[in-house]
């Protein structure tokens, strides 16, 4: 357990001072916001602190993943969301959050209405066992997000 | 480190208005900043951070990919073939080096 939590804060110190390094100002609150967003399981509450905005969750978005996965360092992902992809109605973009991951943001897919579908498939890592979050950004604004639960046996991201 | 080496798996023909789906995949490490060598020195960050793909010079899809992405990033889309064209993949490394692929696709 000792060995464990040293682990943990060696990451966290490497963490701010590659923020510090990129002296990105939204990268660093979003670094310095993981602390309280991993203590909580609450997906809305999280989307909220890393976008400022209020997600809803809908059963528009559809976040595929394996319930249980023999390790965290390739896990397999996919997307999809429902959407006629045309001008007036697209998915601008996506972002894919794993709150007990050292690092929360995993990746952020951008579709283009009429020439993409608002479909991907992927492989991640995992530091442990957590709900991974999917927010879909509608053109019109609206964060449209959806969770689910993935058991990992080993640490992906040590 | 091996020289990284993207690949790409697309038709190269396809009906007008079809989806064709699109396997991109660069063979990269993805070194996460996070980890240290044996003497407890930071291993510094060095991973793939943007893919885009560009059709006939339009940007069509693209990813920005943090350390939590896995190793030898694997993305698979879908495109909607409009016009026959050079279809363009750009893999941007940290500290600004490009990777880059082509392929023509007939639209019939």
């Amino acid at each position: 357990m000792a060995a464990e939590t040293k682990t943990a804060s060696i990451t966290r110190r490497a963490v701010l001072t590659a923020a510090a390094a990129a002296g990105a100002g939204f990268a660093g609150g979003v670094f310095t916001s993981s602390a309280d967003a991993s203590d909580s399981d609450d997906g809305v509450a999280i989307v909220r602190q890393l976008t400022r905005k209020t997600p809803v969750e809908s059963d528009r978005v559809h976040l595929v993943m394996p319930s249980k996965f023999p390790n965290g360092y390739t896990v397999p992902l996919s997307l999809e969301i429902d959407s006629p992809m045309t001008e007036a109605d697209h998915v601008r973009q996506v972002r894919v959050f794993a709150p007990r991951n050292p690092l929360i943001e995993v990746a952020r897919f951008h579709f283009v209405p009429q020439r993409s579908e608002s479909r991907v498939s992927t492989r991640i890592r995992l530091a442990e066992p957590q709900y991974v979050l999917a927010v879909a950004e509608m053109n019109d604004g609206a964060l449209l997000m959806t969770k689910t639960w993935v058991e990992v046996a080993t640490n992906g991201c040590a | 480190m091996l020289t990284p080496t993207p690949r790409v798996q697309v038709p190269s023909v396809a009906a007008k208005d079809e989806i064709f789906q699109v396997k991109a995949l660069i063979s990269h490490q993805m070194e996460t900043g996070l980890r240290h060598d044996p003497q407890g020195e930071v291993i510094p960050r060095k991973i793939i951070n943007k893919f885009a793909c560009r059709y006939n010079d339009i940007v069509v899809f693209g990813v920005d990919l943090h350390e939590a992405m896995a190793a030898n990033p694997y993305i698979e889309f879908y495109l909607r073939a409009t016009e026959s064209g050079r279809l363009e993949f750009i893999w941007e490394e940290d500290g600004g080096q490009t990777y880059a692929l082509t392929h023509q696709l007939t639209v019939g």
